[in-house]
């Protein structure tokens, strides 16, 4: 099976990297996206940008800047998934795409504690396949009114119209405030931020007289660990841009589909190791794509790669730890990771700075 | 190739050497002078000071807690705003992995320790470590609120298991020594206690803060460690709390014991605001007690960030953020806490804390057991260094800051009639020669022949800052990195480890342990040198015979 293609013809890999070496080089502002991959290939994707002057977004910034908003604006009490596995007492699961974000997550924390869901997906074989599982709220819509509720009378403010009965509400409210440890547990994915401040202000407020605390989910593609990445290597997020020399970071204007479909990009690095995800913008650009399945994208040049921690050793963020871990491949040498690819591509540019 | 920095001053205290003089560099290490060879490089450094790489032991780097840090503080800001964060006067992303290892390398520092990695997050860490150019790094592994060693201790098993505990974490992180903090306060604050001192319990385990800090003190003698244990004690940034640190100076009996940032505990509860300077009562404390070392941890004026894994202090501290942000973690063990503080020179306050540091920097005579830090980033950013060491050798300099702080906060302080100043000699020894000593790094701190070639030359002047700022040449293993203040070449560094005798039982025992609290295999806390994704990664330094 052919591992590169240049302009969907099958081409030896060497002339794909060179190809694509020329493309990244030749471009004013190029911007290197996706970003599904490993720590390696996030740190050879920052690498890459520095050196041209690119910019690096990751397909989930939306949801990781949500979550990072609440913590940049306010306040955010949070704790680890093994520890919630080890001392909760009590589980406020909020909202929709839990299960979905964290597939292990009955598995890990529905044993031996209380548990209330609000607002739970609509969809079958959510909240109602578990037993022990209380549902408080109808519908995802009603979440930030109940949440917010849920603040109000937790420091006894009075609230009108309440959407569900007050006496749910209050009822729910002196359970969490006789647990000894609760935990909040959400998915960015499927929330307003504004949603996400209300439920962590709670989260704060319970903490006057017990102790909450607050479990954010992960979104896909590793995207916990390339921002860490990103954080330490620039000392910014994603949506970060080199095009002045040094990182700068703007969640509007490095958004890369933005960039893309205004014209302000005039090529793109895709990159999407966990699946073959199609980039979110309409425009068509010179496109360089580092993907697990190679016919789903139209491109300049396309080149296959591995699965993190599959197909070769990785170190990727781990949901039930919510730390980096290393991983050791199943099937080493199976395919190539996007850090080789990258590295190979930074080895062809033009007079390299070191870095 | 043989290397000459000819007619220098040479600042050695390690050897006993302060007179001009050439240094001969060859592979890296710092030769004889030949009898007759050819010098294949030369570098004339008359007028100039030369002495060896400074090492710092307590900054923290690198790790989740300090990437959050940054993230936390990550706000949009055009490069020409000076802000991020505070008083960096760098441009906007300088507070990143590259930016820490040649910023530290302009100044001529050559080792750098990262004195808090908790055991689960140990791979992060060694990651942002791998990614900071120029410089050696190493880290300590923090112990002392973790479920499997307060059990031991409720259940008395003794100093052996302890030790096998110890050692056994100390490998799977990857850290050259073992650090505490706030011993026993982060488990005790998951069980909602909101105060924590040395006397107390924590909840459940019926174990007392000293009890584990004496624990952990044998288990890294016994381990024959190069490093002491390092302390954070209980009861940081509180008003009185000089009684925290004078009880667990006491406690150290005579077995050495290192306190971490102790500027932060010399507080007494006098003055108009029940807020004092008890920094010359605390100087005399460890004057006294010569197995003690300690480093001050120094505040300077600013905004900064105060990253820790004391989480109790943080969550105390959260809502006196500046600005009002800010994140705590109830972490597997201790946790951690980000808190924006923006140290101001018109606060009561602030002003009596950076007058602690420099009270306990003049007032402790010994420069071998006090050492240089601001904590960073939690006293002041470690750019801010050059200011310190100007004030440390300038009581004029110091004067003229006073005049223009509030008269209020320094009466509650000794400060103005300190006359001391440091000498270069002095210098050198608490920024090279002693932390050498204290971590058990035979090669490094000094100009002997066998050391590593990590130099630093200075050009002196009257400004003493500008000359710390900006080294006039550094050379790491004996390449040229820094010339002028900049960083010319940036290659990478290694991380230093301490590689104690594990004993197999342990590890089986940690398996199951692992197996029954998490359901889960300890694996994924293993830093493993593969994945760390540059050759070569670790040094192990020796433990002591």
């Amino acid at each position: 099976m052919a591992e590169a293609w240049i302009r969907g013809k099958p081409a030896p890999l060497d002339d794909a990297i060179a190809e694509a070496a020329n493309i990244v080089a030749g471009s004013r502002q190029p911007v290197i996206a996706g970003l599904g991959t490993d720590v390696a290939g996030a740190r050879a994707a920052i690498k890459l940008a520095r050196l041209v002057g690119g910019v690096v977004d990751h397909m989930h910034s939306d949801a990781l800047l949500r979550d990072l908003g609440v913590m940049r604006e306010a306040g955010m009490m949070v704790t680890m998934p093994t520890e919630a596995h080890v001392r909760a007492d009590f589980l406020l699961l909020v909202g929709p795409g839990l299960i979905e974000a964290w597939q292990a997550l009955p598995e890990r924390l529905f044993a031996k504690r209380r548990i209330v869901w609000l607002c739970p997906d609509t969809a079958a074989g959510s909240a109602g396949a578990y037993e022990n599982v209380t549902v408080v709220g109808d519908t995802p819509a009603e979440l930030p009114a109940i949440v917010a509720l849920l603040r109000a009378r937790c420091v006894g403010r009075p609230v009108a119209n309440p959407p569900i009965a007050l006496a749910t509400i209050d009822a729910l409210v002196a359970e969490l405030k006789r647990a000894r440890f609760g935990v909040a547990v959400w998915s960015a994915a499927r929330h307003d931020s504004l949603t996400i401040e209300m439920l962590c202000g709670l989260v704060n407020d319970l903490n006057a007289g017990t102790r909450f605390s607050g479990l954010p989910l992960a979104s896909a593609d590793n995207a916990a660990a390339v921002q860490q990445v990103a954080g330490w290597m620039t000392g910014y997020p994603l949506r970060t841009g080199f095009g002045r020399g040094v990182p700068e970071h703007d969640p509007w204007r490095f958004e890369a589909s933005r960039l893309v479909d205004s014209g302000e990009a005039d090529c793109a690095v895709w990159i999407s190791a966990y699946g073959a995800w199609p980039p979110t913008w309409k425009r068509d650009v010179p496109l360089v794509a580092l993907t697990g399945n190679p016919n789903t994208i139209r491109t300049h040049v396309t080149i296959t790669v591995g699965r993190p921690g599959l197909d070769h050793d990785s170190v990727e963020h781990l949901a039930a730890t919510g730390t980096l871990a290393a991983a050791s491949a199943r099937h080493p040498e199976a395919a190539a990771s996007v850090a080789s690819v990258l590295e190979k591509i930074i080895t062809k540019l033009p007079a390299a700075r070191p870095c | 190739m043989l290397t000459r920095l000819a007619g220098g001053h040479v600042i050695d205290p390690a050897n006993r050497r302060d007179a001009i003089g050439d240094i001969f560099i060859c592979d890296g290490r710092i030769v004889d002078a030949p009898a007759g060879g050819t010098v294949d490089e030369s570098y004339d450094i008359s007028n100039k000071i030369i002495m060896a790489g400074a090492i710092d032991i307590h900054s923290h780097i690198a790790g989740s807690n300090e990437t959050m840090g940054r993230l936390v503080l990550s706000e949009q800001r055009a490069p020409w705003d000076g802000f991020h964060p505070g008083h960096f006067p760098r441009p906007a992303g300088a507070w990143n992995t590259f930016e820490t290892g040649c910023t530290y390398a302009a100044m001529g520092f050559t080792t750098v320790v990262e004195p808090a990695v908790l055991p689960h997050q140990a791979l992060q860490a060694h990651l942002e470590l791998a990614d900071i150019p120029i410089i050696d790094k190493a880290t300590l592994t923090v112990l002392g609120n973790d479920d499997f060693l307060l059990n031991l201790l409720r259940r008395h098993e003794g100093g052996v298991a302890i030790r096998d505990y110890a050692a056994w974490t100390l490998s799977t992180s990857r850290g050259l020594g073992i650090k505490v903090i706030n011993a026993g306060g982060a488990a005790a604050f998951k069980d909602n206690l909101r105060a924590f001192s040395l006397d107390d319990e924590v909840p459940e385990y019926g174990v007392s803060s000293r009890a584990i800090v004496k624990a952990l003190q044998h288990a890294v003698h016994e381990l024959r460690l190069t490093h002491p244990l390092h302390v954070h004690c209980n009861n940081l940034g509180l008003a009185g709390n000089v009684e925290t640190a004078l009880a667990t100076i006491e406690a150290a009996e005579n077995l050495p014991l290192h306190l971490a940032h102790l500027q932060f505990y010399g507080y007494g509860k006098e003055g108009p605001r029940g807020f004092s300077s008890a920094g010359a009562r605390l100087a005399e404390a460890v004057n006294a007690a010569k197995s003690v070392t300690i480093d001050v941890g120094q505040v300077m004026f600013g905004q900064t960030v105060t990253i820790s894994c004391d989480v109790l202090r943080q969550f105390n501290a959260r809502n006196s953020a500046r600005p009002k942000k800010w994140v705590i973690c109830d972490g597997d063990s201790n946790g951690a806490g980000i808190v924006p503080y923006d140290y101001k020179a018109t606060d009561f306050f602030n002003v009596v804390q950076w007058a602690v540091g420099l009270e306990l920097f003049l007032l402790i005579n010994d420069p071998w057991r006090v050492f240089f830090t601001t904590d960073h980033p939690n006293g002041a950013p470690f750019t801010a260094y050059p200011d310190i060491l100007a004030l440390l050798m300038d009581r004029d300099l110091r004067a003229e800051w006073m005049s223009r702080l509030p008269k209020e906060a320094l009466e509650v302080t000794t400060l103005s009639s300190i006359a001391r100043e440091y000498s270069l000699v002095d210098i050198a020894i608490m920024t090279r020669a002693a932390p050498a000593k204290l971590l058990g790094l035979k090669d490094r701190g000094h100009l002997g022949v066998g050391a590593l070639a990590d130099i630093a030359v200075y050009s002196p002047g009257n400004d003493k800052a500008t000359m710390f700022r900006e080294a006039a040449l550094v050379f790491k293993n004996g390449q040229l990195v820094v010339r002028d203040g900049t960083v010319r070449h940036a290659p990478f560094g290694r991380t230093l480890r301490a590689d104690p005798d594990c004993e197999s039982g342990i590890k089986v025992r940690m398996r199951d342990y692992y197996e029954e609290r998490y359901g889960l295999s300890p694996d994924f806390m293993m830093v493993v040198d593969s994945a760390i994704g540059r050759p070569d990664p670790f040094e192990i330094i020796p433990c002591l015979n």
